[in-house]
């Protein structure tokens, strides 16, 4: 009987207190949304994003850069072009440290085996994809994904065989034409990302291998070699 | 006999801790077993009796007060429910999209202690190895077409590298996708295996999985999980500038 009367009673009652806890729950699902879109944003890059991607593909991107460096140290005693491997060598190998502690830090695959450069390729669907576009992804992406600027196997072995100064302007080209694919990438995530320690780390990219651009091309000119 | 079940509680609750749960059966064989009272205790329903009987005894006393739904402790709970829902959901997701083996099916982990560098042979008790002494030369990463030798391919594990070794009679489609996969795939060696007891396995240190084909998903799993990954004894170190050849 007492049950039946509490239940006959609700329903008048209930359309006010439905409304508020409707409006409540609203509230709450609206509340975690957005924290959960920030922490997406700001606080712990997604697996398939471009701060990830970024960080993956500029660590393979620079591991060739060091190899090359090692390389034309080894095939020529000219103290400009050695010096210059020197500092790319220990640049980019610290900062694929860095890189590589983004992704330890974040709890992220330092792999991603359905290929490089779908971060910056196909634009991804992260969030601040929008503005990306303009600057760098025009500055060619292959058509089979390889990232933009890679010396090819050949090239390498003919780096390794030569010596000299044909080694010295070999490596300049190479080199030039990595820098230059490298300014791509980091330009593309600059414009796909709002990680503060991802911008840093790009900017200087921008910036430092844009600097190393004129220096390798001075030097090619100082070697009697046309400018790439 | 609402007046009788509200002054029931305080005597039943605080004397035995048990009795409250027990209300409706207790209160119907024991002291306060008017027959009036048990009707009411069993139509007010299995799940009513139990919360609104012991905690709020009082709606049930009056039209005024039964009027008061709990909404607000309904919402109370709601919300609460609601935020510890979103947030477990939350830390499962991050975990999901973490660089997670735990998932991987048929997963082998071994300890291996030995990181010694000789110049002798090994005897390495898995086949192919995961892990053990080895060659002070590790194997560059990339794509061979005959078998490797173990000490070099070792000292490649030990440096965050992923080995996938096949059967040689591993069909020619199979080995041209895990070529492409190694190709595009840093830190990633491919090399044919006699004798294995499986089509293709692929090893990292102190880690193992074996599969029957290569467009199983523990492929890409492994390698997620175990490129560069955390069961690296010397991460940072290189898979070039070392051995070039089988």
């Amino acid at each position: 009987m007492t049950a039946a009367g509490t239940e006959a009673e609700a329903p008048p009652v209930a359309p006010r207190g439905r409304r508020t806890a409707v409006l409540l729950v609203v509230a709450v699902v609206a509340v975690a949304a957005v924290l959960y879109g920030w922490t997406q944003r700001s606080g712990r890059p997604a697996a398939e994003g471009p701060e990830a991607g970024f960080a993956r593909d500029m660590s393979v991107h620079h591991a060739q850069a060091v190899q090359m460096s090692f390389t034309v140290r080894d095939r020529t005693q000219d103290k400009a072009v050695r010096l210059l491997a020197y500092d790319i060598i220990n640049t980019q190998q610290a900062q694929i440290g860095m890189m590589t502690a983004w992704l330890d830090g974040w709890d992220l695959p330092k792999t991603d085996p359905a290929g490089p450069m779908r971060w910056m390729g196909h634009g991804g669907h992260g969030a601040g994809t929008g503005t990306g576009a303009g600057a760098g992804a025009g500055a060619s992406v292959p058509a089979d994904g390889a990232m933009p600027g890679m010396a090819t196997p050949a090239q390498l072995a003919g780096l390794e065989k030569a010596s000299g100064r044909p080694a010295e302007t070999l490596f300049l080209r190479l080199m030039i034409a990595h820098h230059r694919g490298g300014v791509a990438m980091a330009e593309a995530v600059l414009g796909r990302t709002g990680n503060a320690q991802v911008k840093r780390l790009a900017r200087t990219m921008v910036e430092g291998q844009r600097a190393e651009i004129d220096l390798m091309e001075r030097m090619l000119t100082e070697r009697g070699s046309p400018a790439v | 006999m609402s007046t009788n079940a509200r002054s029931r509680m305080p005597e039943n609750g605080p004397g035995k801790p048990g009795a409250r749960k027990n209300t409706p059966g207790k209160g119907a064989s024991g002291k306060n077993s008017p027959g009036k009272n048990t009707p009411a205790k069993n139509a007010s329903g299995k799940n009513a009796s139990g919360k609104a009987g012991a905690r709020k005894p009082a709606p049930r006393k009056n039209a005024l007060t039964e009027r008061q739904t709990p909404w607000g402790t309904i919402t109370f709970f709601a919300v609460i429910g609601l935020v510890a829902a979103v947030a477990i959901g939350f830390a499962f997701m991050q975990t999901r999209s973490s660089a997670d083996a735990g998932k991987i099916a048929g997963l082998v982990s071994k300890d291996e202690p030995g990181r010694e560098h000789v110049t002798t042979s090994v005897k390495y008790d898995a086949t192919p190895p995961m892990g053990g002494n080895h060659d002070p030369v590790w194997q560059n990463c990339g794509v061979y077409g005959s078998a490797l030798r173990n000490e070099n391919a070792v000292h490649s594990l030990e440096h965050g590298a992923v080995w996938i070794t096949y059967r040689p009679d591993l069909p020619k489609d199979q080995v041209v996708k895990l070529s492409a996969k190694v190709g595009a795939t840093a830190y990633t060696l491919l090399s044919p295996y006699p004798g294995l007891d499986a089509p293709i396995v692929l090893s990292a240190w102190g880690k193992q999985v074996k599969v029957q084909d290569a467009g199983d998903k523990r492929v890409d799993e492994f390698l997620r999980a175990f490129v560069r990954g955390p069961q690296t004894p010397e991460p940072g170190a290189p898979c070039t500038g070392g051995k070039a050849t089988a």
